[in-house]
């Protein structure tokens, strides 16, 4: 008798079935992935900027300090973007009449503020306080990267959940002394395990339950 | 599965193997009807509601509900309890009847695995679609994500993602598992039509058309090549069996777990040891009502009176009766205990329900979900399908009204005047409830255009063999048997169960160099007793599966709530195991469920579009009311001329046919 189906339909069902499978399991690791690329979070791309401005010159070579630019790290819960004045400090002097700088001439001429393309952001609901960070053994670096190494500046971090919550769960692991908040390249001492608790007792940072508090970061 | 002697009016007369399979399979097109049609566009309307409910709720936000606080739960989690409530109480009936070997489930059972199917589906959608922000729905579920956390295992919101897909898990388990014969017929039925089709072009009579074909191998693939062999039928009834225990413990786990949820806060008229048991009553009355009228209106609408006589609807009709006399006691009995030793705010609630501004619902509950039913009293009643399926539907509302008094009245108004607040039903609420039911009607519209409604291999069991002692296929030789060409084996057709298994017992008494096979419409327990039956491991992996499964989900929830994300919700204790038992069970039936459908397959070597087997001549009727016996080919022994003397020399019912069927 006549079959339905032809000798080669259950090699077709069975590759139908794996490709079914697989996709299905492919799903979530795909998008898993995704969501951690930097296609989706920007950790490491340089955007177009209006001036090439390069921290890595200024910072690292020059030595100009942070918060010459960023004023309000220490006090604020924003840590400032420079009004274009900063940049003329030095910059109606040195390399006065380079091209580059066109457009931070054009701004401070015209009083309209250069418009940069904002690389570190948290979703609104997230309240977010510079100050105390910084004041409370908190690096720069630790969230930015060693931003004195970037000739263009770009994200470091994905300022994803997990990433806030990998220090306020432990900040032992993350606290620095005062004079090191600054270092662009501290890491972790070998006896970060010793100091990390003392640094904690003496910031009075109430770890573990009170840090991970919803209404620490969402108020 | 040897045929119940008397038929106990659970079958018609004249029926046999052959007229059930084609009343059923040929049932389908009965159902395209210019009434199909008009219910169907009626569905599809309340389906274009429920888009709309949708696309406005999605666009405004939960409010256009009129939830607010303290009524945050309102329409919403009233339709899901409902839902899910008329789905347990239609899978706990299947699973029961089946369990306790029931005969009348025969023309039930089906009907009401599809009630609990597409009730389910309706239930699936509230838990995501009152979300503020459903598409973030996953966020329920525990996967390895970038926001370091784990979901909140103490919350109701969890345990009803994990129910919920438990449910329909093991609900489509069971059903699809019994569906497999059913489909096969279909298949056959179908592929005999195009071959039918085939002949009558070739004679110059009509053409062939694609669709015929197409749709006999849409059944085949479904079908996932299911034969009928003996073992594949002794292993589907274990399977089926396994998979009721599970359903049965997965309804009992979810309906209570969902209770003692209300149960367990302090608030007056939830706080009540007896309201699980009061939700198991409840749900089971509504599922059996509404698996009552769907029998009803499958009965007339497909004109299967033959399969689903007056004696199931009066059985049902005797069920849901008792089941309402259970539910009229459990409501008594908490207004009683509340009069006898309930506090103020106890007695308070229960005045609000009686007297206060939802009032309806109580009454609702008295006026369609136990008075109606009392008609079953008499048989007169009980013996009308449409008195049965009207009521059985009053019950369903009745539910509507049980579950709309518990959450509303105690959320409106609780301990303190102060944190009172008056609720009324909004429009958006009404019409996404609707559309829920259009989803339902809808997709049950489809089923009865397209599936098997009761199930073929349950109603056989009361049928007997109707021999008419004519082979099934044509007798002139095939080129296997004149060409000499490699052979499979050698077949042999019978018209009773008990000649093949006379057969298959003298056969197996010498070695031919043949493996023996037996093929057929049922489950051929004396067949199988002669061929040795398959290791029953089936049950044992399942319950090894749903213990792993769910201990592995209590652990992570241990893990995740005690350990890796310690969380403080109101002084609860870290480890709160009891609260995690509810989602463990309902993940570990889903394991056990999952692993006995695919232990099923994998042991019966499915699916096979392919096989061997269908090249016997007249195999289709394998699914309808033939019996076939295969020797396949199996070592240097083999020779079919000594097979077929042997067959020639049966001491008892000799075969139809015997032919050489090629490779």
């Amino acid at each position: 008798m006549r079959q339905l189906f032809a000798p080669g339909a259950d090699a077709l069902l069975r590759l139908a079935l794996l490709t079914g499978a697989a996709c299905l399991a492919a799903l979530p690791v795909v998008g898993a992935g995704l969501v951690r690329s930097s296609y989706v979070t920007g950790v490491g791309v340089a955007p177009a900027q209006p001036v090439p401005f390069s921290h890595k010159h200024h910072s690292g070579e020059l030595k100009i300090d942070c918060r010459y630019c960023h004023t309000t790290v220490e006090t604020q819960a924003t840590a400032g973007i420079p009004p274009t004045h900063t940049c003329m400090t030095c910059h109606t002097q040195i390399w006065s009449g380079s091209e580059m700088l066109e457009p931070v001439r054009a701004s401070y001429a015209k009083d309209q503020p250069l418009v940069w393309t904002r690389l570190n952001k948290l979703p609104g609901y997230v309240y977010y306080n510079h100050a105390v960070h910084v004041t409370n053994g908190i690096g720069c670096s630790t969230c930015h990267g060693s931003v004195t190494d970037m000739q263009l500046t770009y994200r470091a971090n994905a300022f994803e959940m997990s990433f806030c919550l990998d220090c306020h769960r432990n900040p032992e692991k993350y606290v620095r002394p005062k004079d090191q908040i600054l270092n662009m390249s501290w890491s972790p001492p070998a006896n970060q395990a010793e100091i990390g608790p003392e640094l904690v007792r003496q910031y009075h940072i109430r770890g573990g339950e009170r840090l991970t508090e919803c209404g620490i970061c969402h108020r | 599965m040897t045929p119940l002697p008397p038929r106990a009016g659970l079958l018609g007369e004249a029926e046999d193997f052959a007229s059930i399979g084609r009343a059923v399979t040929g049932a389908p097109a009965r159902a395209c009807s210019r009434a199909w049609w008009i219910a169907f566009a009626g569905a599809c309307g309340l389906l274009g509601v429920f888009a709309a409910a949708l696309a406005w709720l999605l666009l405004e936000g939960v409010g256009v509900w009129h939830n607010n606080n303290p009524v945050v739960w309102a329409l919403d989690i009233v339709a899901y309890d409902w839902w899910i409530g008329i789905a347990c109480g239609a899978l706990l009936t299947s699973a029961t009847l089946r369990l306790t070997g029931a005969a009348w489930r025969s023309g039930i059972d089906r009907i009401a695995e599809t009630t609990a199917i597409l009730a389910a589906a309706a239930a699936a959608l509230y838990p995501i679609i009152h979300l503020g922000r459903p598409w973030v729905f996953y966020w329920t579920l525990p996967y390895p994500n970038t926001l370091g956390l784990w979901p909140q295992f103490r919350s109701p919101l969890v345990w009803d993602a994990v129910d919920i897909v438990s449910f329909l898990g093991v609900c489509l388990g069971l059903w699809y598992v019994g569906l497999l014969p059913d489909l096969a017929a279909l298949r056959d039925r179908a592929f005999e039509a195009a071959l039918a089709e085939g002949r009558a072009a070739d004679a110059g009579r009509g053409r062939r058309r694609r669709t015929t074909l197409l749709k006999a191998q849409v059944y085949g693939i479904l079908a996932l090549g299911w034969r009928g062999a003996a073992t594949h039928w002794e292993r589907w009834l274990v399977a089926t069996r396994t998979l009721s225990v599970l359903a049965l413990v997965l309804v009992v786990a979810l309906q209570t777990g969902a209770s003692v949820m209300l149960a367990g806060t302090v608030l007056p008229g939830w706080h009540d040891t007896l309201l699980p048991v009061t939700f198991l009553a409840a749900s089971l009355l509504s599922g059996v009502g509404v698996t009552a009228a769907l029998a009803v209106l499958v009965r007339r609408a497909l004109g299967l009176e033959a399969l689903i006589t007056g004696r199931h609807i009066a059985l049902m009709a005797r069920l849901m009766l008792g089941l309402s006399l259970a539910s009229a006691y459990c409501y008594a009995t908490e207004i009683f205990s509340s009069l006898l030793h309930g506090d103020a705010f106890d007695r308070a609630v229960l005045v609000r329900r009686l007297a206060g501004s939802h009032a309806w619902a109580f009454w609702i509950i008295v006026v369609f979900a136990l008075l109606p039913v009392q008609l079953f009293w008499f048989s007169r009643f009980r013996r009308s399908g449409l008195a049965v399926a009207l009521v059985g539907i009053a019950a369903a509302i009745g539910s509507f009204g049980d579950h709309f008094m518990l959450l509303i009245v105690t959320l409106s108004h609780d301990f303190l005047p102060s944190s009172a607040h008056p609720y009324a039903m909004g429009a958006w609420g009404l019409a996404t409830l609707a559309g829920s039911v259009g989803l339902f009607l809808a997709l049950l519209l489809l089923g009865l255009r397209t599936l098997p409604m009761v199930s073929i291999a349950e109603t056989r069991r009361f049928a007997e063999r109707h021999p008419d002692g004519r082979p099934s296929g044509e007798r002139a030789p095939t080129l296997a048997e004149t060409a000499q060409a490699p052979l499979w084996g050698v077949s042999a057709e019978f018209d009773d169960a008990g000649d093949l298994a006379g057969a298959v017992r003298a056969l197996k008494e010498r070695d031919y160099g043949a493996r023996i096979e037996t093929y057929g419409p049922v489950p051929m327990a004396r067949a199988a007793d002669a061929l040795g039956r398959p290791a029953g491991i089936l049950p044992l992996l399942a319950l090894g599966t749903a213990l792993a499964g769910g201990t592995a989900f209590m652990l992570m929830c241990l893990y995740a709530s005690g350990i890796d994300y310690v969380f403080d919700v109101g002084g609860r204790p870290r480890f709160s195991w009891q609260a995690f038992m509810v989602p463990s069970v309902s993940f570990g039936t889903l394991c056990g469920g999952l692993a006995t459908v695919l232990a099923l397959l994998f042991q019966n070597r499915l699916p096979r579009l392919n096989h061997p087997a269908f090249a016997i001549p007249g195999f289709t009727r394998a699914s309808e009311d033939r019996f076939f016996l295969a020797l396949e080919a199996a070592g240097p022994r083999f020779d079919p001329e000594r097979i077929e003397r042997a067959l020639a020399r049966l001491p008892q019912g000799r075969p139809l046919m015997v032919r050489r069927v090629p490779l």
